[in-house]
């Protein structure tokens, strides 16, 4: 009986052992690309108004969350324009809200840091190429060129909605305000059970 | 804190109403049945139904069709029973995929907006607060959750603290499947470990398998307020768990076939959630797999969990 | 006494309808002892009927601590059905003949146990109606992979053998025949060795679990069968005691000798790997040693278990030594009180103190107290009194006919002696 236990006992091991394959064996004998995958699984509009990134990721193109549908009095042509003008309320809207807590206290940043003061629509790099305000990573890119590497590639930021299909990722914005960008401190939106009951 | 938590309580769970409801709930159906006819008619196919179901195969030894009979089935029974309209599927994997998830513990700030979205999508059981994810809040000196707080109610992050979040890890050669003495937990072509919730005889053999603490379990009727129960289900995904049974993480069946996200992934506000499939040499995943130092919990245990810690 | 009981008949029927009557009558204590019994498991049954109306949750169980007392108790008396192997053993291999006349007192105590294990099993399930799951060809068997299957064979296997090997024998003896032991004795050879595969298998059910360090023990599988063969004899000689004592069925104090050298051999094995257990845990502490040091002192003020495992090794050690000295020169009232002591202590450690720190702490590292519940532990004494009853109904009737039997081979030894000389 022992012995037949111990036979029962090896075939479970030999059977788990010749079935198994390490997933990480799976992963390097994997040929698939994401072009032999049916897209159509996954047609997808979309989402929101997404913009085509400038550059490519590891798979082809990839598409961002626009940022210009969320800045509030977009375009900035309507208040900053050639001629001084009055209009009501103006005290309010000259950006007072803004907190501008970037770049630490040894290095911080002013608004001209980014905006061009005659296009305010447009950023600045270092080597003075306007940025599109859609494209701002290659803004953020230029001292974050670590975090931008992995946006790119996919390890920082996140894709909006679907692993599959189309590749739409958030923009530097979506989840960074520009001004201040590290995130508050906050509540957790709930806690862990007590367990013992 | 204790007051903050218990308004969290009365907000979030809302016993009170959530009974007030129940009890509506049932007041309506019996007097459904009350009402005779119809109601002997509903009743009499109820039964049918029960039986048809109590009599069912295992998931995986049925064919096309009767996955489908009994999807109908239960859908028609969530209508008899809650008056309720679910649409459950029975989705196969889609060939070529493996899933794979990778957790930054370096952006995680412990907000716990992943376990909100999981506990909304999966149904879980309000009244016991199930939870498949547990977030630890680790002082820095240990990689261990034992060293860390999972019952931490505060702002976050905390100076000086990460958060790592645990759940199921679905484990390529995962020790709750060897151990399951009915095969009502199994792995799925694209690497998910799922539970047939009519299959499971509930003995809990998994749950003592399992190094992760990845399993849940119905200790009594699972209780979902009824207008916050997601109503796009998955048979082997977030429908409604009967008494007794076990659950677990499926990585959201019912959205990833579907080519969504899992629900915690898509709640993540700082993207310390990368999911994705690890067949896919160009996926997120495997980029994080690629150019970034990855560790995975208890190795030496050699589950091979498909789940990645990174830091950035 | 016996003329009190008279055979009525032959064959299957009067068999049955002699063991029922048999089993009813008796003495104003008997029928109090019977109700007593019948009372309790019918409050087990009302605790079974809350708890399968509302669900496990009236258990004090939860996600961490998901075993408790059910599997605690079956473990232990997994152990008892086992040790019925130690009175099997040397009666029919070693042809000792006391312990062959107490054989299937043994026997039927193994019974009972099994009974009660099926039991608990069955009231831990979160689904009992769907139990036919496990049952091949109609459900599936997760057979070799899944311990669990390996052990619902050897259980039944078990119960299978030593319920049919001592009916076909008392059958026999009910009709005057000697058995065939051409029929029987390969059978009995069988259940030796299945009785150390069930102890084994359960053993084995916690070993290959790496996944709880505190079980993931290869000690585990051989300190089962070392503890169960202690206290499987001493309950099987408290059994004989009262037997003894409230019967005209009269055991030879060398029975108890015997027994006595069986618990005491497998008590020192037992608290020798108990030792070298503590050794490894204490000399090294590690992060696997979490469990012990929760069992054995508390963890972060969690310390429900630290009382009992304390009094279940004092009683342990207690009634080893006791009975290892003998200050008693074999008297009965020191020394089933010392098996008694031997066999709670191990119910302690074994169950509970087994058990519920292989859960605790989680694999996550956090910490639950457990205590059963009024629930637990009213199904849990009604499951025990219905193994109780089971183990009287059926050594009764069993000793009748054994004695009705050697009453009658002592007649005839005696016809031939007077016709010889």
């Amino acid at each position: 009986m022992l012995i037949l236990f111990g036979f029962g006992m090896l075939w479970v091991t030999a059977d788990v052992y010749t079935e198994q394959r390490n997933v990480l064996d799976q992963v390097k004998q994997s040929t698939i690309h994401r072009k032999d995958l049916n897209q159509n699984d996954f047609a997808q509009n979309l989402p929101r108004q997404a913009v085509k990134a400038e550059m490519k990721y590891q798979g082809g193109d990839f598409w961002t969350e626009s940022r210009k549908d969320k800045v509030e009095r977009y375009p900035c042509y309507t208040c900053h324009t050639n001629n001084p003008e009055k209009f009501k309320g103006a005290k309010e809207m000259v950006h007072g809200d803004i907190l501008l807590d970037h770049g630490g206290a040894d290095k911080p940043l002013s608004c001209a840091t980014c905006h061009l003061k005659d296009n305010p629509h447009l950023f600045k790099t270092a080597d003075t190429t306007n940025i599109d305000m859609d494209h701002s990573y290659d803004l953020c890119g230029q001292c974050h060129f670590r975090q931008k590497q992995d946006w790119i590639g996919g390890a920082h930021g996140k894709r909006v909605l679907n692993w599959a299909g189309k590749r739409v990722v958030k923009n530097c914005t979506s989840c960074h305000n520009p001004h201040s960008p590290l995130f508050q401190k906050r509540w957790p939106k709930t806690y862990s059970p007590p367990i013992d009951k | 804190m204790d007051d903050s938590k218990n308004r969290l309580n009365e907000k979030k769970f809302g016993r009170r109403t959530f009974l007030k409801r129940f009890a509506q709930a049932a007041a309506l159906s019996s007097a459904a049945s009350a009402t005779g006819c119809i109601g002997l008619i509903q009743n009499n196919e109820m039964l049918q139904l029960k039986w048809k179901e109590y009599f069912k195969k295992n998931y995986r030894l049925m064919t096309p069709q009767e996955k489908e009979e009994t999807v109908e089935r239960l859908e028609r029974l969530a209508k008899i029973e809650k008056h309720m309209d679910i649409q459950m599927s029975s989705q196969n994997p889609i060939n070529g995929v493996l899933f794979g998830y990778a957790f930054n513990l370096t952006r995680c700030e412990g907000f716990m907006e992943c376990v909100t979205a999981c506990v909304k999508e999966n149904n879980l059981d309000r009244q016991s607060h199930t939870q498949y994810i547990r977030i630890f809040e680790m002082e820095p000196g240990g990689m261990s959750p034992e060293t860390g707080n999972g019952k931490y109610f505060h702002e976050v992050p905390l100076d000086n603290h990460f958060y790592m979040g645990v759940q199921c890890f679905h484990c390529e050669n995962a020790p709750c499947i060897r151990a399951c003495p009915t095969k009502a937990t199994w792995k799925e072509p694209d690497g998910i470990v799922v539970v047939d919730y009519d299959w499971c005889i509930g003995c809990r053999y998994c749950m003592a398998a399992c190094p992760y603490y990845g399993r849940r379990f119905n200790w009594s009727a699972s209780q979902v307020p009824y207008n916050e129960i997601t109503k796009k289900q998955h048979y082997l995904g977030n429908r409604i768990r009967p008494k007794g049974t076990m659950e677990k993480c499926t990585f959201c069946v019912q959205r990833t076939r579907a080519g969504k996200l899992p629900a915690c992934v898509e709640a993540c506000p700082t993207g310390a959630r990368i999911f994705g499939n690890l067949l896919d040499p160009d996926s997120e995943i495997r980029f994080v797999l690629k150019h970034k130092k990855v560790f995975r919990l208890k190795e030496d245990l050699a589950t091979d969990p498909k789940f990645w810690y990174f830091i950035d | 006494m016996y003329k009190k009981y008279r055979i009525s008949g032959e064959g299957i029927l009067s068999f049955i309808k002699d063991i029922i009557v048999w089993d009813l009558s008796g003495g104003v204590i008997y029928q109090l002892y019977l109700c007593g019994l019948v009372l309790i498991m019918m409050f087990g049954v009302y605790a079974y009927f809350l708890q399968f109306n509302l669900g496990l949750s009236v258990t004090n169980m939860s996600d961490i601590v998901s075993w408790g007392f059910y599997i605690a108790n079956f473990t232990f008396l997994v152990g008892v059905a086992a040790a019925a192997v130690m009175l099997i053993l040397p009666a029919y291999v070693f042809k000792d003949k006391d312990l062959h006349k107490v054989v299937i007192i043994g026997e039927v105590v193994a019974v009972g146990a099994l009974v009660m294990c099926m039991l608990f099993i069955l009231v831990d399930l979160g689904n009992p109606l769907k139990a036919w799951h496990l049952i091949p060809g109609i459900g599936i068997l997760n057979w070799p992979s899944s311990l669990l299957s390996w052990d619902i064979i050897v259980l039944n296997g078990y119960l299978a053998l030593n319920s049919l090997i001592p009916l076909y024998i008392v059958y026999s003896h009910y009709h005057n025949r000697i058995p065939d032991k051409k029929k029987y004795v390969p059978f009995v050879f069988i259940s030796i060795f299945w009785a150390f595969a069930i102890h084994m298998v359960t053993a084995f059910l916690y070993e290959g679990l790496p996944a709880r360090a505190f079980w993931n023990n290869p000690l585990m599988g051989p300190r089962f069968l070392a503890s169960a063969f202690a206290a499987g004899p001493a309950l099987i000689s408290v059994v004989l005691g009262v037997i003894h004592s409230f019967t005209t069925f009269k055991i030879e104090s060398r029975v108890f000798g015997k027994l006595r050298l069986i618990i005491i051999i497998s008590a020192i094995i037992n608290l020798v790997m108990l030792f070298s257990e503590i050794f490894k845990e204490f000399y090294t502490p590690t992060h696997h040693s979490q469990s012990a040091i929760y069992l054995f002192f508390g963890l972060d003020g969690y310390d429900e278990l630290v009382p009992w495992i304390w009094t279940g090794i004092s009683m342990n050690i207690i009634g080893t030594v006791i009975l290892i000295l003998n200050p008693g020169r074999k008297n009965p009232l020191i020394n089933l009180p010392a098996s008694i002591f031997l066999f709670i202590g191990i119910w302690i450690e074994k169950g509970m103190g087994l058990i519920v720190p292989g859960l605790v702490p989680s694999p996550l590292g956090e910490i639950v107290d457990y205590a059963p519940s009024w629930v637990e532990i009213s199904i849990t004494l009604g499951i025990l009194s219905f193994g109780i009853l089971v183990v009287t109904l059926l050594v009764k009737p069993a000793l009748i006919i054994e004695q009705q039997f050697e009453k009658q081979m002592d007649m005839a030894a005696q016809l031939i002696h007077e016709n010889n000389s």
